[in-house]
């Protein structure tokens, strides 16, 4: 039993703040990477959270400040510089959207790698390292917000934010979000604009990315992205169960995820990825719609196809 | 077929036991000086990647490419925990398994779900990297250097990395000149493949391995996160050079040699600068040249063709409006005012004077300063009668054999005057059974018949009817 | 009647489209009253898809213009429904027989309302009419063939459009499908509206439609049925692309 509450008691108070903390980045990673998949535009956040950094790193030199929202702004224009630079590429001339995208942003990543090695050199916290593996666990030596009489870590309040902010637009933007995913045709005779729709996507990717970039790193995001939504696609076939299953997911990593950072002392942000894997493979096996247990009993003829049963 | 493929294969293992003998005495052949070094692995890991790249790029997969160079970083950390000594051949083994190991996960995920191709790489590309990271975070001591391995340093290759980085892209190199033609047909069509007896799957898998391969070639100069740049950029920029695949192979390798060589030149003499990210630059930089000056797909040469097209057309409107002002007096007379072209057009005196001398530099027209008039010149007059000939030509074809309405066509053949060639002017008038006169009942002139400079009154009737002489 | 009462349900001024640098249509010109059923017909790569999708503005057009019930397709968007081609459609998406009716009755509710329980009403009465209410609660992707473009049609009549554009809905269908669809044409032709419908069987395109549209990158013949479905002209349709035409749309479309 003991292993069961080693993370609350080695880790008291920080505990509850990490997992916070995991789940507020995973959460609204999970719902954008959800519609990511469904628009089969897994790679695009895998592209923009690579190129952001160009964009982070200018903006730290600038302010100093690893917290500071000029690096949210020097994000997002990093963001959509690589969205011009694919679309220049693969307009102006014959090389297709994939390769384009690969160009496009591993030269905007080895950009920032490059000034954060020239430039960043004396500033703590933003070096090759945190870019890869995140600062998850350095949220607790940060200077503290007091609310309700907490002492909350600030990024965990600025997380917050971002995932409030996400949720929020995703909610109100729902229907036109769905519609113009499954049915682009529908959605333009209604009016809505599919390339706004898209766009707009691409603001909020840029933004949850840019959020869960410091606590998680570059290349981590795309995991928080895909996974949940990954999960959840192969357990429903109903958009909001599906939704609601990407975010338990998301709140289940980050949980299982704080045991194996405590078990192993390893990496966290690398520990919720995997924790985030672990049921990934379970759905894999046991999910009703795409698990392979159920398709090996179906090929048996042991179950029925389970129509209208499926959650 | 499938005899040939055995025997090539059969070939292949022999050319790989001859490999390995001599790997042991090339490396006493390796350079042992760090500018060496440098340039041999630049030379190796760009040629490697640039074969494999070409594949990459016309199979439209670049993100299976980035997906794999992701996949090798758990093989390179058990590499780096399980061997001491840092044997490379133990690194590069398991970094290479670990590759195929993703690119199959990913083969099964999009097999088994419903679960789309991207979806299914960017799972492999994060869960194998975030594998790698968990386990380097337990073991950082063992895995001291691994940072070389994820962003790349030339300077921490050493003699027995290069001699296998040798063997294996030599290996690649062999692998692809032997197998060329099936694997050119397999990325092209599949299921043509297929009916031609190719071993599809088998090739595939073969694929992936030797992407794998060229990864870990790739690796210690470049690194993990930038393997990709060198995968797609340089294949990219030979794709924008050349229509064949053979040429784009050559430019492909051309371009990531000299990348690498790059890449590895400033991080050397600039310590702090990671290798990877130079190397990426400087293929980037290669890219974006070609991107405006390249030939026939460079920008900067389409912008100057459509610029080109542009004036061309905007003469011809000139000389085309001339011959109808001409045609309107019956071609009474030689020369047109500047006054009577600028009301035609609807633009000032000015702006027609300008005009008028571009005619002249052309030699399509004399403009006679004094007069104020314009008099085309033969090679003008052949122009202009081709475009007006173009124009009614179309309007005839849209209305009589396109079933279009009359009121239409104009807007239409101001636009085609200007594009029809010779050929499809021959077709039109056999299609239309060589007419005389447009749907508004304008004579269509001819000036492929031998117009000789005779009175204006001689000429038009020639203009129009040549037959009549 | 005057024109001004009863405009053209649809009138396509000389619509030009390119669509990945290839000429698909070139010049269309088409006018059709009100409470018709019109049928476009034509060999495949016509452009019968495309005219659909550029009218609707889902492709841009490269030239031309588009008139709804006599007012641009902006200000009458509203009036318009359309039926997707079935390959078109991601049938893995996580939707319900049910949502996707639903979705018919998003045009009305603007960007920011719900569905509540009136919307799920006209849903449901959609639903019944194509026989597809009892499996309200399927995942679309585990229906047959026939069943899929009964619920697309559903979507369509919770719309309560004036003017419907259908893409090929008898591709893939059984027999009775077809039959429960073609009474549902007429039935919507009973109430005035206007359905354009984009068709690939020679034969059954006589009897199913009033006006048909004879599409070969340009109109061909467009008009009543039996003023239009004569051999000469669907020979004349039929007959292979106009060699120069494609060619030199070809052209010009590389250049711009």
């Amino acid at each position: 039993m003991y292993s069961l509450t080693l993370p609350w008691e080695a880790l008291g108070i920080s505990a509850v703040w990490l997992v916070l903390m995991a789940f507020m980045v995973a959460l609204p990673c999970s719902q954008v990477g959800s519609f990511l998949i469904l628009r089969r535009m897994s790679l695009v956040g895998d592209a923009i959270s690579h190129s952001v950094l160009p964009g982070i790193v200018i903006a730290f030199l600038f302010t100093g400040d690893l917290s500071s929202p000029w690096l949210i702004i020097g994000a997002g224009i990093a963001g959509l510089l690589v969205t011009i630079f694919i679309e220049m590429i693969h307009v102006g001339t014959r090389v297709k959207s994939d390769a384009a995208t690969g160009i496009a942003f591993t030269a905007l990543f080895a950009l920032g790698v490059l000034l954060m090695q020239l430039y960043g050199g004396s500033k703590v916290d933003l070096d090759p390292d945190c870019v890869l593996y995140g600062q998850l666990d350095h949220i607790l030596e940060y200077e503290a917000v007091s609310i309700a009489g907490l002492d909350v870590p600030r990024p965990l309040v600025t997380m917050t934010a971002v995932a409030f902010f996400t949720l929020t637009t995703m909610f109100v933007f729902y229907r036109v979000l769905v519609l113009s995913t499954f049915d682009a045709g529908l959605a333009a005779s209604y009016g809505y604009k599919p390339v706004m729709v898209h766009y707009g996507m691409m603001f909020v990717l840029s933004i949850v990315v840019v959020a869960a970039f410091q606590s998680v790193g570059a290349i981590l995001v795309i995991a928080l992205l895909i996974l949940p939504g990954a999960f959840a696609y192969m357990c429903t076939h109903k958009l909001p169960v599906m939704l609601s299953l990407a975010a338990g997911h998301a709140l289940l990593s980050a949980v299982l995820g704080l045991y194996i950072y405590a078990w192993f002392d390893c990496n966290l942000a690398g520990a919720v990825v995997l924790a985030g894997a672990a049921l990934l493979v379970l759905a894999w096996l046991f999910g009703p719609v795409d698990g392979q247990l159920w398709k090996w009993k179906r090929s048996l003829g042991e179950v029925e196809k389970p129509d209208d049963l499926i959650l | 077929m499938m005899h040939l493929l055995n025997m090539e294969i059969f070939q292949l293992a022999q050319i790989f036991q001859l490999a390995t003998t001599l790997a042991s005495g090339l490396a006493e052949l390796m350079p042992s000086s760090g500018t060496g070094k440098a340039i041999l692995a630049s030379i190796l890991l760009g040629a490697s990647c640039g074969m494999l790249g070409c594949f990459v790029v016309v199979r439209r997969m670049a993100l299976m490419g980035d997906a794999v160079s992701h996949a090798v970083l758990p093989g390179v950390v058990a590499g780096l925990v399980w061997s001491v000594d840092r044997n490379p051949f133990v690194i590069f083994t398991l970094a290479s398994i670990s590759g195929i190991l993703g690119a199959g996960v990913v083969q099964m995920l999009m097999k088994t779900t419903r679960l789309k191709s991207d979806a299914a790489l960017g799972i492999v590309l994060a869960v194998f990297f975030a594998a790698g990271v968990v386990w380097q975070s337990k073991e950082k001591s063992a895995t001291a250097g691994v940072l070389h391995f994820l962003y790349g340093n030339a300077s921490s290759i050493d003699q027995n990395d290069l001699l296998m980085m040798l063997v294996t892209s030599v290996l690649i190199a062999v692998v692809v000149w032997l197998l060329l033609r099936p694997l050119l047909v397999v990325s092209f069509d599949a299921a043509y493949a297929m009916s031609l007896g190719y071993p599809v799957k088998f090739l595939n898998a073969l694929f992936y391995t030797l992407l794998s391969f060229s990864v870990v070639v790739a690796l210690q100069a470049v690194g993990v996160i930038l393997v990709s740049a060198m995968l797609i950029t340089p294949a990219a920029t030979a794709y924008l050079l050349t229509d064949r695949f053979k040429p784009m192979l050559l430019w492909s390798m051309t371009f990531g040699i000299l990348s690498g060589l790059a890449g590895c030149w400033v991080s050397m003499s600039y310590n702090k600068m990671s290798t990877g990210s130079v190397i990426a630059l400087a293929a980037t930089a290669f890219f974006a040249l070609f991107y405006f000056v390249a030939p026939r797909h460079g920008i900067l040469v389409k912008y100057i063709r459509v610029a080109k097209r542009k004036s061309r057309t905007h003469r011809e409107n000139l000389l085309k409006e001339i011959y109808s002002i001409l045609e309107r007096k019956e071609f009474a007379r030689e020369s047109v005012s500047l006054k009577s072209l600028s009301e035609r057009r609807r633009q000032t005196l000015e702006a027609t004077q300008k005009d008028a001398l571009i005619l002249q530099k052309y030699a399509l027209a004399d403009y006679s300063e004094e007069n104020r008039s314009l008099q085309l010149s033969e090679k003008g007059w052949r122009r202009a009668m081709e475009i007006v000939r173009n124009h009614r030509l179309w309007e005839l074809y849209l209305t009589r054999q396109a079933d279009y309405a009359e009121d239409h066509v104009h807007d239409d053949a101001e636009k085609i005057e200007h594009v029809l060639g010779a050929e499809i002017v021959e077709m039109l008038e056999r299609d239309l059974d060589f007419p005389e006169v447009d749907p508004h009942g304008k004579p269509i002139p001819r000036p492929q018949s031998e117009v000789v400079f005779v009175e204006p009154k001689k000429r038009a009737s020639q203009l129009v009817n040549p037959n009549k002489n | 009647m005057s024109k001004v009462d009863h405009p053209p349900a649809l009138e396509i001024h000389d619509l030009s489209v390119t669509y990945h640098k290839k000429p698909v249509l070139y010049g269309v010109d088409v006018e059709i009253p009100q409470g018709s059923l019109v049928g476009v017909i034509g060999p495949n790569g016509a452009g019968k898809s495309t005219l659909i999708k550029s009218v609707m503005g889902v492709i841009p057009s490269s030239g031309g213009w588009v008139k709804v019930f006599g007012k641009p397709l902006k200000d009458s968007l509203h009036r318009v429904g359309y039926v997707p081609q079935r390959e078109s459609v991601d049938w893995d998406f996580p939707v319900t027989v049910m949502d996707v009716a639903l979705m018919g009755t998003y045009g009305k509710l603007g960007l920011f309302r719900r569905p509540g329980k009136a919307e799920r009403k006209i849903a449901s009465e959609a639903l019944e009419k194509v026989g597809m209410l009892s499996y309200a609660n399927r995942q679309i992707g585990n229906l047959s063939g026939g069943q899929q473009q009964r619920v697309f049609l559903a979507r369509a009549l919770a719309q309560d459009s004036d003017l419907y554009f259908m893409d090929e809905p008898f591709v893939g269908v059984d027999a009775a499908t077809e039959a429960a669809i073609v009474t549902l044409l007429k039935d919507m032709r009973e109430r005035n509206k206007t359905v354009l419908v984009v068709h690939h069987d020679l034969q059954s395109a006589r009897d199913y439609f009033d006006r048909l549209i004879l599409l070969n990158m340009r109109v061909v013949a467009e008009g009543p049925t039996p003023e239009v479905f004569t051999p000469e002209l669907l020979h004349k349709t039929y007959g292979g692309r106009l060699t120069i035409l494609s060619e030199i749309a070809d052209r010009t479309a590389k250049m711009s």
